[in-house]
């Protein structure tokens, strides 16, 4: 039976006047339902959600109602309800399975095959904004971060990261360096108004290099009604003094209902981050980034053209581009930083410098076969890096300029034989190069790329199975100069894949739901996997790249248990496992002696690991508006032909949240407090031969308090959203794992941020 | 029905194709990347003369090339001195990867006060052991050492003795006033360690 909850609150009585305040969620997780339209037979009324599942009706006379909810991705809810007086009931609608949840009444399907999948809507969005993408990501659970220092920050899924998962910036596949380690996402996450993480090797739809996992950045779909949205988002970040500002504005053409255009911008300038006890040096970061999408949309057919610029300044801490290994051991004995430093906005060297612009044109049709889609995206990526160099200079050590093209075509067929699915290609043309006179890096290459796909879904009563299958080729063409005289030679290597991917959904009872996956993924070596054959800055440590590295190849098991038990214990549970054949990794050499000492060599090789683990949230509704929550993952990676641990895996942690909400009086509407504790544990999965390949060890334990107070004030006719925040609270000292600065610095310390948002409407 | 798949299929597989054979826009930069290594040192020489007449050059080597997966060992002159004498020492720094010989000494010494040399002998005092003074100042008044003297100290009753001497640059250091130069801080640019002996 379907189950709603009543509270009456004290308001008096009036015939004909009464109001109601109803709130869509989703039955399991209890996360909001929107876009959605509830109607009212009795009194033929139909009113669009909010973006927070809510919908206000008044002026209703006493009686019995039947209301309809109508929620893409959701089955359709009806209830007869006898209104009496003022209330607020709240509707559970059960998800279907199979649909992404931003499948739109008549946007676009962006559907994929069953996996599991963590969301993040605007609501969570809004909470974050200001910070950059990876650590926007860290919140969901099973994730976490690589850095190099704060300001870079790579998003890392069930231990894996860089080119073992695939950023989609709007749908496109993000290409901008992302191999490297200190190489952050160049992606503006204002552009977002929800991003959904895949977990787990989605290789089927999305190609190479989704191993860990695909993460979907998502615009909200054009507006179609006529008349203008605004919104502004303002941020204020105490421990690095950073301001972010981002706005957006879009607009429906009153005398042309399919022509809509959205422009958007961010600012971002922030100074060095201060740990407990000292500044870090030459810290800064600046961002400028711009979008603009324009969209001709009609029932049966569309285009849509995007582009957006981002373009970054990131100091990097001078301490970290140490010289020998002696010089790297000094530093890390080293009680303070050998850098000190106050508060400064200023970038100095060493610094990264990183532009990267997307165009995106996208163009849909319906047909009697099925909806038709095609995507064309170019991207523009230049990555300037300024070293420390001995005589002054203005230049840049390296230029290196990435430029992609993408085709993808694809049919979401009719159903046929009670089959839906969909069938496309993908190409890519790419082309990387640095500048004459750059120091090398990696070589030159230029690469092509072919991939078609299959993925069917069949539904029954409460279950859904989805299979899919797809079929990829990837050709390299490398200039590489070697030797002493930077001779260059020329290599051509190519790859073939076939991947596939089987899964299925059962609904156990109305509470539970079931889900397991069997999908695979491969990648190609990356170019610096291959040839590298140089100094890695800042880790004193010397790379050698393997010419005969194998495609790595990957496949998972993931399954998911998500339930209520009773009307307040709400749970997700995942557990996932995943064997990588030719897993590409670093494995330590010999010392070498260069004119700077000695350094540590490491050269790239192939074994084959495993890692699986779980990702547990457990939510509990003590009432309606106190709640508590709890995130905990852990990860066990192993490489299985050394029959030991693999190095450089997050530790296990653990996320304590309390959470009570209310609206105060008129003013203050869903005013909420936030209180959260989380403890990573040491990394002591380590193999044997840890002291080999680094030092020191994983760093101790840690606990960090954060919370947040906020709501939404509607004084006047503008409500806005505010929010006060602190992280690390109680300024704890501590260092991570998987930050490359943890042999130089702490982690930053206390961070009090204050964020306002203003969505602006203006209803023609 | 049947026309409209076909020529659906038949546009999907054209612009496949295309994609496959997008020719390359005639990238000259891509196909001949020329690389600059940077500010390569590979040679550290030291020129020893003291007043008596004594000059002489000796050099510590290792050639570092682009992309070389050869370990180089170094190449390196033993200083053999005599004992309680006082030498006055100039340090260069060279990369003779280029030809002509490139003279990094002299972009060092323009950028004096973001360099140091130290000087370390093995052993630090007694017999065998050389001491270090008067080192040359950079632009701030604050040690430099790209020109110091040796004072070489006696001999053991054996006649002669071994031991290393070790001369560091670093760049950018935290600690101008270090001797060691674990002390110092900022990058390792060269460092060469050259066998001793006093007679």
């Amino acid at each position: 039976m379907l189950l709603v909850f009543y509270q009456y609150l004290a308001y008096a009585q009036e015939p004909c006047n009464i109001a109601l305040n109803i709130k869509l969620v989703e039955k399991h997780n209890g996360q909001v339902v929107s876009p959605a339209v509830v109607h009212v037979d009795e009194v033929n009324l139909t009113v669009e959600a909010d973006e927070k599942g809510i919908v206000t009706i008044d002026k209703l006379c006493a009686g019995i109602y039947t209301f309809h909810v109508h929620a893409a991705g959701h089955e359709h809810y009806l209830e007869k309800v006898n209104v009496s007086k003022n209330g607020e009931l709240k509707f559970r609608l059960a998800h279907l399975e199979g649909w992404l949840d931003e499948v739109e009444i008549s946007e676009e399907r962006t559907s994929t095959v069953i996996q599991d999948k963590d969301k993040l809507d605007k609501e969570a969005l809004t909470q974050q904004a200001g910070n950059n993408l990876g650590d926007v990501l860290k919140t969901v659970n099973g994730l976490n971060t690589l850095n190099t220092g704060a300001t870079i920050s790579k998003p890392v899924i069930h231990g894996l990261h860089s080119n073992r998962l695939i950023l989609l910036n709007n749908g496109i596949r993000q290409e901008d360096q992302q191999w490297g380690s200190e190489h952050a996402p160049n992606i503006d996450p204002f552009l977002a108004n929800n991003i959904t993480v895949i977990k787990g090797a989605a290789g089927v739809k999305y190609g190479t290099e989704a191993i860990a996992g695909v993460v979907l950045i998502e615009p909200a779909p054009l507006r179609r009604k006529p008349g203008w949205d605004a919104e502004l988002n303002l941020a204020a970040f105490s421990n690095n003094r950073m301001g972010v500002a981002s706005a957006t504005v879009e607009h429906n053409f009153k005398k042309l209902p399919p022509l809509s255009f959205r422009l958007q911008g961010t600012y971002k300038k922030g100074g060095n981050y201060r740990t407990p006890n000292y500044w870090v040096a030459n810290t800064g970061v600046e961002e400028n980034n711009y979008s603009a999408t324009v969209g001709w949309n009609k029932l049966h057919y569309g285009v849509e053209v995007f582009y957006s610029h981002f373009d970054t300044d990131l100091g990097i801490y001078r301490g970290s581009h140490t010289g020998n290994q002696q010089d790297l051991n000094a530093a890390i004995h080293s009680d303070t930083p050998l850098v000190s430093a106050g508060f400064t906005y200023d970038l100095e060297r060493p610094r990264q410098h990183v532009v990267h612009d997307l165009f995106k044109a996208k163009m849909y049709k319906d047909s009697r076969v099925g909806m038709w889609h095609a995507t064309y995206a170019y991207q523009h990526n230049f990555r300037q890096e300024y070293d420390i160099t001995r005589t002054p200079t203005d230049d840049a050590q390296m230029n290196l300029t990435l430029n992609t093209q993408t085709l993808n075509l694809n049919l979401e067929h009719v159903p046929v034989w009670g089959l839906t699915g969909e069938l496309g290609v993908d190409g890519i043309f790419q082309e990387n190069f640095i500048q004459p006179g750059d120091r090398l890096f990696i070589p030159n290459f230029r690469s092509r790329g072919i991939g078609s796909y299959l993925i069917e879904r069949y539904k029954g009563a409460d279950w859904v199975v989805e299979g899919g299958l797809r079929f990829d080729y990837r050709w390299y063409e490398l200039f590489n100069p070697e030797g002493r005289n930077g001779e260059v030679v020329r290599y051509e290597l190519d790859y073939k894949n076939l991947s596939a991917t089987i899964g299925f959904t059962k609904n156990l009872s109305d509470d539970w739901q079931y889900s397991v996956i069997l999908s695979n993924a491969w990648r190609a070596p990356q170019s610096n996997e291959l040839f590298s054959a140089g100094l890695h800055h800042g880790a004193a440590r010397i790379e050698y790249g393997n010419k005969d590295l194998k495609a790595e190849r990957a496949y998972s098991i993931n399954t998911e248990v998500k339930g209520a038990i009773g009307e307040k214990l709400t749970t997700d549970i995942s557990l996932y496992a995943q064997y990588i054949q030719d897993f590409i990794y670093l494995q330590p050499q010999a010392y070498q002696l260069t004119i700077r000492g000695f350094f540590k060599t490491f050269g790239y090789t192939q074994t084959n690991a495993s890692l699986s683990g779980t990702d547990i949230t457990l939510n509990y509704n003590w009432t309606d508006n106190f709640s508590t929550d709890l995130k905990s993952s852990f990860l066990f990676a192993r490489d299985l032909k050394a029959e030991d641990w693999l190095i450089l895996m997050p530790a296990d942690r653990m996320t304590l949240g309390n959470r009570y909400q209310t609206n105060v009086g008129n003013k203050l509407k869903d005013a909420f407090i936030q209180v959260q504790g989380q403890y990573v544990f040491s990394q002591w999965r380590i193999p044997e031969n840890f002291d080999e390949i680094d030092y020191p060890r994983p760093p101790d334990a840690y606990f960090l308090l954060n919370a947040t107070i906020g709501a939404t004030v509607n004084a006047g006719k503008q409500p806005f959203q505010i929010s006060l925040t602190g992280n690390n609270l109680l300024n704890t000292r501590y260092r991570d794992y998987l930050d490359a600065f943890r042999y130089f610095v702490d982690q930053p310390g206390r961070n009090i941020i204050l964020r306002l948002r203003m969505p602006l409407t203006f209803e023609q | 029905m049947k026309s409209i798949i076909m020529k659906n299929i038949a546009f999907v597989i054209l612009v496949a194709a295309t994609i496959m054979s997008c020719s390359k826009a005639d990238n000259n930069d891509l196909e001949n990347p020329v690389v600059h290594e940077e500010e390569l040192i590979t040679t550290v020489r030291l020129i020893i003369s003291n007043p008596s007449g004594f000059n002489q050059t000796f050099d510590y080597k290792v050639d570092n090339g682009i992309g070389s997966a050869d370990p180089s060992l170094p190449e390196v002159d033993d200083i053999i001195l005599d004992a309680n004498t006082t030498y006055n020492v100039e340090v260069k720094v060279l990369n003779e990867a280029e030809t002509p010989v490139e003279d990094i000494t002299e972009e060092v010494i323009a950028e004096s006060a973001s360099h140091l040399f130290l000087f370390a002998s093995q052993p630090t005092a007694g017999p065998g052991a050389i001491l270090f003074s008067n080192g040359s100042l950079d632009s701030n008044g604050e040690p430099f050492n790209q020109r110091i003297e040796f004072e070489t100290q006696s001999v053991t009753n054996t006649g002669t003795t071994n031991g290393t001497l070790t001369v560091t640059l670093k760049h950018e250091p935290t600690n101008k006033a270090a001797i060691n130069p674990d002390n110092a801080g900022g990058e390792t640019d060269a460092v060469a360690i050259f066998p001793v002996k006093l007679q």
